[in-house]
């Protein structure tokens, strides 16, 4: 037991989880892949083995202990009153302390390509990066694979060991089945955060919308991250329009709403100047309102777009 | 993590590999753990985790442990409180989360077709654009799959109105050891055209075959609910209360009784402001017509107030009800907030009994549990007949366990005598097939030989049902960790 040290005092927590799996709603890298190692519940129960040493530790351990993005919705949701995100830090330093140097869903940077500005180490928004001297180290523990610091870097040096469908290459394949053959080619598309509103939305998903090609949600990590390209791509596909769903900017634990604000702003600007009508791209802070307001907003935008029609009738006028 | 080819005891995962792809197999121990735990008190480790996403990979994988007699566990969410989809005697999980399509939505039949791994919420948010739900509503069904539900014969609140998972289930496709794919049952609301076998499969807890589809009828969404709430100074008035309310014929289409240890465990854990009485009844009636809905109303606080209930207040408002309901919503998970250090063991949880035996069941529970100095909640879709129960206790000592044991055994000796049964809606598992094997004596025959003509060799879920260990606490290793390992 002396190699969990840090985790022990958590023995009682570990009983009074009853395994009712009711976080599984609520869990994006569950979420994502399904496989229930991946929920908390399954966490906490590698973690009550290895307390009680009925498992061994190893690397797809270590590694499935830092797949995690931080959003406390496990937390939030569990009446068993399970504080999982201490716990799990707890548990994540052990490991560390027995030598493994797991990736998760941490953030890295490749050493041959970094500058070395430092950009990075600014905008992380949980203090994980910092210069060692030499390089740029990413504290593993205090990393909450928000991806904050990803297009800071000119160099492109930076990438999240896991994304779990959130990252730019997903999205791009996730709108190319949107709008290949076959696809439902729908009007808007929503980015969702997935720290916020993505669970909401998703329970809205098909309350409203999405049986007749109107709306698409995908998640992002978080909307601060939702790169400029991204959103053009989901347009020269074929959406009508863009909604970037944030959290409330005083609520976003990673600066995110705020950024993807500004970023969004940019670009509407350029659409603008294409002759573009600036709603088509919006950003809305829903952050962590249920359901309905998640869904009341992605209506009041799908509506929008229904009036505005297709962007390429209206490049052509 | 992988490991090559043959040899996870006996099993071959290279042939796993080839009929699901690389990604659809996982055999690492930390996968195996987590994969052999459920909500029950049980765990065992399977030798591998199968996720299959067609019927012809579910048929192959079921051809091939049938040939290599290994045992073979579907599973859905696993979130079942008995041990259903433990693998007590190891083999492989079959993970049924990969087949999760709607395939059809039929207006004009009313029927709806889907894959065993659709999670219930997802099917009923497909619905409700339409105007219909899907009615068993578990608590759970935020995650419970529909296969898991139809195997367990899984119902919820609303069953005492529309019934279990069995009263919706109008077809089902399974596949059987050996990988032969049966049509069972149909597309239509009645079948009198010989044995019922779909029904057959319902609560069978996949011991017979694996259900890889199913054809379910749906109900409209009531245009009214009304939701309200009754206050007792005596856990016998609110069982008295619901025998009244049933024997004078009312439809609720939901009557819950809350006792005080399940209150309190609410109250802590979520901070409702439930009231602190000895016990509470929630009713809901529905309807399309405003004043259907208001007469059951009325009939349904009569009877409250009649039994000696108080407080009364009833609510159309979908906030107010919603707030009135988060505390049932979330009973089950709050209840280890009773006390610190006590946990909640899902031992004896859940039970049918005639609803003139509902109050002094509630208090024989509760003086089962203070003999043997354990804490029992009594709660439960009493309209319905059903009854719910957990222990709380320290997990640690081991004399709590044999305690519990002893309470589960008695309070299950009770419920047969007053002319009840094992289970009411969670299956039967490992946890309580002693009790289920009691009740059942005289049919274990003909079920065990039922279930050889599906499966010949025993595959299916080995151990469980009329072939469990009789004793529960002994039967698997316990999630929990015993002072000394002593049970």
């Amino acid at each position: 037991m002396a190699r969990f040290s840090r985790l022990a005092r958590w023995e009682s927590t570990l009983n009074a989880c009853i395994r009712c799996g009711y976080c599984y709603e609520h869990c994006p890298v569950y979420k994502a892949t399904r496989w229930e190692v991946d929920a908390p519940r399954g966490k906490l129960i590698i973690l009550h083995e290895l307390l009680h040493g009925r498992l061994e530790p190893d690397d797809y351990v270590a590694e499935k202990l830092f797949e995690c993005f931080h959003c406390r919705r496990c937390e939030k949701a569990c009446s068993s009153g399970v504080k999982t995100l201490e716990l799990f830090r707890d548990a994540r330093a052990d490991l560390l302390d027995l030598g493994f140097s797991p990736v998760g869903t941490t953030s890295l940077t490749d050493a041959d390509r970094c500058a070395v500005c430092l950009n990075c180490v600014r905008a992380c928004p949980h203090e994980a990066r910092r210069f060692d001297g030499t390089r740029v180290v990413v504290d593993p523990l205090e990393c909450a694979g928000c991806g904050s610091c990803l297009d800071t870097c000119p160099a492109e040096a930076i990438t999240l060991g896991r994304n779990f469908g959130t990252a730019p290459q997903e999205l791009d394949e996730r709108l190319g089945h949107l709008y290949g053959d076959g696809g439902p080619r729908p009007r808007s598309v929503v980015f969702c955060c997935a720290w916020s509103n993505y669970p909401g939305l998703q329970a809205a998903r098909l309350a409203g919308a999405g049986d007749d090609g109107e709306v698409a949600y995908l998640v992002t990590a978080c909307a601060g991250r939702l790169s400029a390209g991204t959103v053009l791509r989901a347009f020269e596909l074929g959406a009508w329009g863009v909604l970037v769903a944030t959290c409330q900017a005083d609520e976003c634990d990673h600066g995110g709403a705020a950024r993807a604000a500004a970023r969004m702003q940019r670009l509407r600007e350029v659409l603008e100047r294409l002759g573009l009508d600036g709603d088509r791209l919006q950003v809305r802070e829903v952050g962590f309102a249920g359901a309905a307001a998640a869904a009341a907003a992605a209506g009041e935008f799908s509506q929008r777009i229904r009036e505005l029609g297709p962007w390429y009738e209206e490049c052509r006028t | 993590m992988r490991r090559e080819g043959v040899d996870m005891g006996g099993i071959d995962t290279k042939r796993l590999r080839q009929i699901v792809g690389e990604e659809g197999v996982r055999d690492a121990p930390a996968d195996l753990l987590v994969y052999g735990s459920d909500a029950s008190v049980h765990q065992a480790r399977p030798q591998a985790v199968v996720r299959p996403t067609t019927v012809e990979q579910v048929q192959q994988l079921l051809e091939y442990c049938h040939q290599q007699r290994i045992p073979l566990v579907a599973r859905g969410s696993g979130s079942g409180m008995c041990g259903q989809t433990v693998p007590l005697r190891g083999g492989i999980v079959l993970d049924m989360k990969g087949m999760n399509r709607i395939l059809e939505i039929n207006l004009r039949d009313g029927i709806c077709r889907v894959e065993p791994g659709v999670v219930d919420d997802d099917l009923n948010r497909e619905l409700k654009p339409h105007g219909f739900f899907y009615p068993p509503t578990p608590a759970s069904a935020r995650i419970a799959t529909i296969g898991g539900e139809i195997a367990n014969n899984a119902s919820g609140t609303r069953s005492v109105k529309y019934g279990a998972a069995r009263d919706s289930v109008l077809g089902l496709k399974v596949v059987l050891p050996g990988g032969r794919l049966l049509e069972l049952g149909g597309r239509t609301r009645v079948a009198s055209s010989g044995y019922p076998l779909e029904r057959l499969f319902v609560g069978s807890e996949g011991t017979l075959g694996v259900i890889v589809e199913a054809t379910l009828r749906y109900v409209p969404i009531p245009r009214f609910r009304c939701l309200g709430i009754a206050k007792f100074d005596k856990l016998e008035q609110a069982g008295d209360a619901v025998s009244a309310i049933m024997a004078a014929g009312c439809q609720p289409s939901m009557l819950e009784l809350i006792d005080h240890v399940a209150i309190t465990a609410v109250n802590r854990a979520q901070n409702l402001g439930l009231p602190d009485v000895e016990a509470i009844l929630l009713f809901e009636a529905d309807g399309m017509v405003r004043e259907a809905v208001d007469y059951e109303i009325e009939r349904l606080t009569h009877y409250s107030q009649e039994a000696g209930g108080f407080g009364i207040e009833s609510s159309y408002e979908a906030k107010e009800r919603e707030r009135i309901f988060a505390g049932r919503k979330k009973l089950f998970p709050s209840l280890s907030n009773f006390a610190d250090a006590l946990a909640s063991t899902a031992l004896a949880d859940d039970m049918a009994v005639p609803y003139s035996r509902m109050a002094e069941t509630a208090r024989k529970i509760h003086q089962v549990a203070e003999r043997h100095g354990l804490i029992m909640t009594a709660y439960g879709h009493c309209g319905a007949g059903c009854m719910h129960t957990k222990i709380l206790m320290d997990t640690s000592k081991g004399e709590q366990w044999r305690a519990a044991r002893q309470a589960v055994a008695e309070i299950y000796q009770w419920v047969r005598q007053v002319g009840g049964t094992t289970s009411a809606e969670h299956g039967i598992g490992i946890s309580k097939a002693a009790a289920f094997k009691e009740e059942k004596a005289p049919l274990l025959e003909l079920m065990r030989a039922v279930k050889a003509v599906f499966d010949p060799q025993g595959i299916m879920n080995p151990g469980k049902l009329m072939d469990a260990p009789d004793d529960w606490l002994h039967a698997s290793p316990l999630r929990y960790d015993v002072d000394n390992g002593e049970v």
